[in-house]
């Protein structure tokens, strides 16, 4: 075996800094277990109180059923979009498609704040704030430049010669995309899901805007919970949380390792 | 003797042509990539396209698929006329260079893709499936993935998958051209043999003259989106119309020379004849590098019959190139190239030997200096 002679010291700086990142994220999970009433490190005795706090709270609970329903539906909505829509970009190439990409993909560089207000001025008018409708629409557009990019650059890196091969063979279009194109492109399709349904997931910002007493999402609720008390029910939720986000992490991880999914 | 009158242009006259192109021709934007372009294939034959990058070949073989539209022209199989017929309407088996498997399916699945999609009975698929795998010698490797194979059983399966559906014609793209050397050789037999045994019609697109004079029934010679010559690899090779087809094929000494009033050619203070009579004043000859005698004896260049060119020569620099050996000669103030093929008790010639070349007047290829 070849030895790098700079490894050991590569190894202690890529092990602080994972340390650096991941810190804050490891202290949650002590201090949900925490038997104090308040909000601290270390706790000072052990309990599994804030876990039955945080099923009995009917608020917190209603808000995750509706953050996984919306990130479902959100990832759902943004595949039938993308996928139809980086097809026409990239293969059939129709006229203003360049134009359309970057329309699609503009919410990514534009303030995440701004679009949120815009969103609200728009949806005050018409009625769809802190409604299912209104939270999905709004999510869209914050994923669907993920999903856009992602399956754009999936289906640019498939070998046109697969496809002119199935339409040698006999296939027609439609049969050449769903025998052909579309199982190639299920690295970038898995990717997409992931980070639609991650992004979706997560959503503070825009979310803030839109959700209301009548419906709201776990994190949005979750911030509402630091601003009133300072109790480690927030810690509970935090990792229901993380344990989502890792879930689906492992899942990609599954069915086709992250490197392949994300990284080609 | 072989004193044909040589083709000029890509119009021939085949009896029973199957495969037609007529007026083809492609623009991009203002740029021709094909233009006028004409070719009959007979049933049963494997033509090449032969040339270099840029020379239209792989567009022409495209076109003929349907992959691309053409922007003037006919084609017609067997008198049906395909121009306007989608890619999977064509009936055409298509081979590619990147092999183009489907990754996500086996080999079984791969070859029985063409079936499927004509509604033949599992039966029949499975039993052409094992048919097609058994020609390309990969039985025992049905249900393995693309990924797992190596290149040359790649594009077997490729091959496999092309022919299985029975085309009324075979399109090769420069198939061989991600193989090594010596896969190279043994699929170009193969694919030879397996052409031969289903006796159809295929188009073989290659940059390779070799693959091109090794494989096929007759070799269309492109450049520049317009056809140089279209002949057997025999006519190509000793009877090229053109000087780009003399030097595309095979390697060939070039010289510059002058016509003289008594139809000879004078390179230098040397005269020389040739089969053909030259067509202009300045004048390109050609002369095949393996086709010269050196004499290393000759007292003097006199002529010695009807049939020789004779030239005295200098050496100049010698090239041991394995099985051949390469000697360079001033002739005149040009370079002339000898091969000889080596022998085990090889003379060994110094730089500044004196010899004289000779070779057959039937040898002397001559083209306009401005051809």
């Amino acid at each position: 075996m070849e030895e790098n002679p700079t490894s050991w010291f590569m190894r202690v700086t890529v092990t602080i800094l994972f340390l650096f990142l991941l810190a804050p994220v490891l202290l949650v999970f002590p201090i949900s277990f925490s038997g104090d009433q308040i909000l601290a490190f270390p706790p000072s005795s052990w309990s599994l109180q804030w876990y039955e706090a945080l099923l009995g709270n009917t608020v917190m609970m209603s808000a995750f059923l509706t953050s996984l329903g919306l990130a479902t539906v959100v990832t759902v909505l943004s595949l039938i979009i993308a996928i139809p829509a980086s097809y026409a970009i990239v293969r059939l190439k129709v006229t203003g498609s360049e134009f359309l990409f970057n329309l699609f993909t503009a919410p990514l560089l534009l303030p995440t704040i701004v679009l949120g207000l815009a969103i609200l001025i728009i949806f005050a008018s018409m009625g769809l704030l802190a409604t299912f409708t209104g939270l999905v629409i709004g999510h869209l557009v914050i994923t669907l430049p993920y999903a856009l990019r992602v399956l754009s650059v999936s289906l640019g890196n498939l070998n046109l010669a697969c496809e002119e091969a199935a339409a040698s063979l006999g296939a027609k279009p439609l049969a050449v995309f769903g025998k052909v194109t579309l199982p190639m492109m299920a690295p970038g399709i898995v990717a997409a899901t992931a980070l639609c349904f991650l992004v979706s997931f997560d959503e503070v910002v825009i979310t803030l805007f839109l959700t209301g007493p009548r419906m709201t999402t776990l994190p949005v609720e979750l911030f509402h919970h630091v601003e009133s008390q300072a109790d480690p029910l927030v810690a509970s939720v935090s990792v229901l949380l993380i344990l989502m986000t890792l879930a689906v992490v492992m899942i990609v991880d599954r069915t086709m390792g992250l490197t392949k999914a994300f990284m080609k | 003797m072989m004193h044909q009158t040589i083709k000029r242009d890509g119009v021939e006259t085949i009896g029973d042509p199957y495969l037609c192109l007529e007026g083809m021709n492609k623009k991009y934007g203002l740029v021709e990539v094909i233009s006028n372009l004409n070719l009959a294939v007979r049933k049963g034959e494997l033509i090449a396209l032969l040339g270099p990058s840029g020379c239209g070949k792989t567009t022409t073989l495209r076109m003929i698929a349907g992959l691309i539209a053409p922007t003037a022209g006919r084609i017609t199989v067997g008198g049906r006329d395909v121009t306007q017929i989608a890619p999977h309407g064509r009936d055409m088996g298509l081979v590619f260079q990147s092999y183009a498997l489907f990754p996500h399916m086996t080999v079984a699945k791969n070859v029985a893709f063409g079936l499927e999609m004509r509604g033949l009975s599992r039966a029949d698929i499975a039993n052409k499936v094992a048919k097609a795998l058994g020609m390309v010698q990969l039985e025992h490797l049905a249900e393995r993935k693309p990924r797992e194979l190596s290149g040359g059983q790649q594009q077997r399966v490729a091959l496999a998958r092309a022919l299985v559906i029975e085309p009324s014609i075979l399109l090769l793209d420069e198939p061989l051209s991600n193989l090594d050397a010596k896969l190279r050789d043994e699929m170009r037999t193969q694919i030879r043999d397996i052409q031969q045994q289903l006796g159809i019609t295929t188009v073989f697109v290659t940059h390779d003259q070799v693959e091109a004079l090794s494989m096929c029934d007759r070799i269309v010679v492109m450049k520049g989106g317009l056809i140089e010559q279209v002949g057997t690899p025999h006519e190509i090779y000793e009877r090229p119309a053109t000087p780009f087809v003399a030097s595309f094929v095979g390697r060939t000494n070039r010289v510059k020379g002058k016509r003289t009033a008594d139809g000879c050619i004078r390179i230098g203070s040397s005269m020389i004849r040739s089969a053909r009579p030259a067509v202009q004043d300045d004048v390109m000859v050609m002369v095949r590098p393996h086709r010269i005698h050196i004499d290393w004896n000759a007292a003097s260049t006199e002529q010695q019959g009807e049939t020789a060119n004779r030239m005295a020569a200098v050496l100049s620099r010698i090239t041991f190139v394995g099985d051949v050996i390469q000697y360079h000669f001033d002739v005149g103030g040009s370079e002339f190239i000898v091969e000889e093929s080596t022998k085990k008790s090889q003379v060994s010639r110094d730089q500044g030997d004196k010899a004289v070349l000779s070779w057959s007047v039937e040898d002397t290829l001559v083209f306009g200096a401005d051809q």
